[in-house]
C-alpha cells in the first residue's frame, strides 16, 4: 500500500511538474523533477556527461544516468523503454546502410561530429579523393603509388560493422561506397580508441576517426577533396566528412527528457561546453 | 575466553566452578547453533553459486536457440560465410580458427612450459626454483589487456620486419600472445604433478643404472602424464577463452586464416568485436549467442575431461 501511495504521489508530482513547464510558469524549472536515462553512443558520452553534470546543477531533482555502447545500443533501448534519450551518431528515424528505420522515434540534433581520414606518419600522400578513397576502402586501390605515394602495400584499417563512425564515413567520404575486407593488409578494430593505436603503429596504413582523435605525431589527418579536415572548413561548408549527433526520443520529448534536450541545444551549452569538447554547434552549420 | 575465566577459578575454586560449568553449557549451546547456522549457510552459497551457473546456462542457450527459427544448423555449423547485413550466419570459420588459434598455442606453449616444469622439479638448484616459481605466479596474474597491449605494441611491429607483411596481425601473433598466457599455468600445474611422484622410482631407476635425461624422460614424465595432461587442458581452457589479448591481435576480421598472418576472427573476438553494435531481436545476436554458448560447451567438455583424468589417477 505504501508503495503504491509513493507511486501515486510520483506520478501526480510528475503531472503537475509536466503541466507546469507546458504552461510555462517560470517557477517550474525549480520543481523539475525526474529520472532521465541515456544510452547509446560513446562518441556523444563526453557530452551527455558535461551537459547532465550541469543540467543537474541547476535542476537538483532531476537524476540523470548516462551509458556509451555501440550507436545502435541507443534507438534500441529507446524502442524498448529502458533508456528515454537514444544517443546515436545517425540519424535512427530513418533508413541508413545496415540498418533500418526505428519507427516513431524522433530524431533531435544536438551537436554536429566531424570526421577525418587518417594515416601513418610514413604515408607521404597528403590528399585523396572520393574515388580514390571509394577504391582504397573497397579494395581496388591497393598500393600507395597509385594515389600519388611511395610503392607500398596500402593496408586498410576500418571500424567493425554497425559502427557509427564507419556508418558516417561510408556514407560521407565514400559516397556511399562499400567497405570490402580482404585477406591481406586489411583489420578491423573496436573502438575508436583501438583505431589510433591501429593507424599510429602501423606503417603505410589509412583508417577514419572522430576529428577530436587526431592529436599527436604518428598519425596524420588527410585532406578529403583538397580541403583540410578543421572545424572551419567544417562550418564554412568546405569539408564534407561530418555527421549530426542525435538524441533519439521514443515520439515528441516531454518533461525532463524535453527540458535536458533543451538545455543541450541551448546556446549557453553549445557555445560554451560543447565547444570546448570539440565539437561544433549546430547552429554553425547552414542549412 | 579460556583464559580469564581459568584465573577467576584459581582465586574462589567452588564459585568458579560452577560459573564455569554454566559458561560451558551456554557456550556448548551457542557452539551448536553454530555449527547448524554454518552449515545452511554453507549449502545456500554452493546453492546461489549452482543456481547463477544454472541461469547463466538456460538464458544464454535459449536465446541461442532463437537461431534456429532463421538459420539452419547446418549453415551456421557449415558455412564459412559470415555477413549478418546480408544475412549469412556462417560460423565455421570462427569455429576452425579458434580450434587451430588453441592447437597453434599448445604446440608453441606445451614444449616450453613442460620444459620448465621439469627444470623447476628436477634440475634446478633450490635458490633458482625459489626464485622461479614465484615469478610464474606472477605471470598468472597479470591482466590479459596487458599482455594484448604487448603484443600490439611490441610483438607486431616486430612480426612485421620478420616477416615483411604489411600489418602481422594473424593467427601466429595471437598464438604468440596466447602462448606466453598459457605458459605459467601448464608449468606451475606440471611441476606439481612431477613432485608428486614419489621419490622411491627416481631412485629405483638411478639404482638400475639410468642417466638423468633417462630417467626424467622415462620414469618421471610418464608417471606424471596425467597431471601434465590436466595441466594442459587447463592451458587450453585459457586459451579457448581468451578474449581481450586476442582482440588486439588477430585483426577481427571475419574469416577463414588460411595463413598465419591472415586477419580473421576466432569465437571470442567476434563476440566482443558485434555485440555492443547488434539489435537485441535479431538473427545476428543470436548468432553471436549460440558462439557464447558454443565456448561454454566447450569449456565443460574440457573440464569434464579433466575430472575423469583426476578420478582415474585416485584410482591408480
Amino acid at each position: 500500500m505504501k508503495v503504491f501511495k509513493k507511486l501515486t504521489v510520483t506520478a501526480l508530482t510528475a503531472v503537475i511538474a509536466v503541466t507546469a513547464s507546458f504552461a510555462g510558469i517560470a517557477a517550474a524549472a525549480d520543481s523539475l523533477k525526474g529520472k532521465i536515462t541515456v544510452n547509446g553512443s560513446t562518441a556523444l558520452l563526453p557530452l551527455t556527461l558535461q551537459a547532465a553534470k550541469e543540467f543537474q546543477k541547476l535542476h537538483p531533482k532531476v537524476k540523470i544516468a548516462a551509458s556509451g555502447k555501440g550507436s545502435v545500443t541507443g534507438p534500441q533501448a529507446v524502442k524498448k523503454g529502458i533508456a528515454d534519450i537514444g544517443a546515436c551518431d545517425w540519424d535512427a528515424s530513418i533508413d541508413v546502410p545496415g540498418f533500418k528505420a526505428f519507427d516513431g522515434q524522433v530524431a533531435n540534433k544536438v551537436a554536429v561530429i566531424p570526421f577525418a581520414t587518417i594515416v601513418n606518419k610514413n604515408v607521404g600522400v597528403d590528399n585523396l579523393t572520393t574515388e580514390q578513397l571509394a577504391g582504397i576502402f573497397s579494395g581496388k586501390i591497393t598500393n600507395w603509388k597509385d594515389v600519388g605515394g611511395s610503392d607500398a602495400n596500402i593496408v586498410v584499417i576500418t571500424r567493425s560493422f554497425g559502427s557509427g563512425t564507419r556508418v558516417n564515413y561510408q556514407a560521407k567520404a565514400l559516397g556511399g561506397g562499400d567497405i570490402v575486407k580482404k585477406e591481406k593488409n586489411y583489420k578491423e578494430t573496436g573502438s575508436s580508441g583501438d583505431m589510433k593505436t591501429a593507424v599510429a603503429t602501423t606503417p603505410n596504413s589509412i583508417g577514419y576517426i572522430d576529428l577530436v582523435y587526431v592529436t599527436g605525431s604518428d598519425i596524420k589527418a588527410v585532406k578529403f577533396n583538397g580541403v583540410a579536415a578543421t572545424t572551419d572548413n567544417v562550418i564554412n561548408g568546405s569539408y564534407k566528412i561530418w555527421a549530426y549527433g542525435y538524441y533519439m526520443t521514443k515520439g515528441q520529448p516531454t518533461g525532463a527528457t524535453k527540458e535536458f534536450i533543451e538545455y543541450v541545444q541551448s546556446k549557453k551549452f553549445q557555445n560554451g561546453s560543447l565547444k570546448k569538447l570539440k565539437f561544433i554547434p549546430i547552429a554553425a552549420m547552414k542549412g | 575466553m579460556g583464559a580469564p575465566v581459568q584465573s577467576l577459578a584459581s582465586k574462589t575454586p567452588k564459585r568458579a566452578a560452577q560459573m564455569q560449568s554454566s559458561v560451558n553449557e551456554k557456550r556448548h549451546r551457542r557452539h551448536l547453533l553454530g555449527n547448524k547456522l554454518s552449515r545452511f549457510y554453507f549449502l545456500f552459497s554452493i546453492l546461489a553459486l549452482c543456481f547463477v551457473l544454472g541461469l547463466v546456462v538456460v538464458f544464454i542457450g535459449k536465446t541461442a536457440l532463437l537461431l534456429f527459427a532463421h538459420v539452419s544448423p547446418a549453415e551456421f555449423f557449415l558455412s564459412f560465410n559470415w555477413t549478418p547485413e546480408e544475412d549469412a550466419f556462417g560460423a565455421a570459420a570462427f569455429i576452425v580458427n579458434t580450434l587451430s588459434l588453441t592447437a597453434l598455442t599448445l604446440l608453441i606453449a606445451v614444449p616450453v612450459s613442460v620444459g620448465m616444469a621439469v627444470l623447476c622439479a628436477e634440475i634446478a638448484p633450490k635458490w633458482l626454483k625459489s626464485f622461479i616459481r614465484p615469478v610464474l605466479d606472477l605471470l598468472v596474474g597479470i591482466p590479459s589487456i596487458v599482455y594484448g597491449y604487448l603484443g600490439l605494441t611490441v610483438l607486431l611491429p616486430f612480426l612485421r620486419r620478420v616477416s615483411g607483411e604489411g600489418l602481422g596481425d594473424g593467427l601466429l601473433a595471437a598464438a604468440l600472445v596466447l602462448a606466453l598466457m598459457v605458459l605459467p599455468t601448464i608449468c606451475r600445474i606440471s611441476d606439481d604433478a612431477i613432485i608428486a611422484v614419489p621419490r622411491k622410482y627416481r631412485d629405483a631407476a638411478y639404482a638400475l643404472g639410468s642417466t638423468r635425461l633417462q630417467v626424467i624422460m622415462r620414469v618421471v614424465l610418464p608417471a606424471a602424464k596425467r597431471g601434465i595432461i590436466s595441466a594442459i587442458i587447463l592451458g587450453m581452457t585459457r586459451a579457448v577463452g581468451e578474449t581481450m589479448a586476442v582482440v588486439m591481435v588477430i585483426g577481427n576480421t571475419p574469416q577463414l586464416a588460411k595463413t598465419l598472418f591472415t586477419p580473421s576472427s576466432v569465437l571470442t573476438s567476434n563476440i566482443v568485436m558485434q555485440i555492443s553494435n547488434v539489435e537485441f531481436d535479431s538473427s545476428w545476436n543470436y548468432a553471436l549467442h549460440m558462439m557464447a554458448f558454443l565456448l561454454l560447451l566447450i569449456s565443460f567438455v574440457l573440464i569434464f575431461v579433466i575430472r575423469v583424468l583426476g578420478r582415474k589417477r585416485g584410482d591408480a
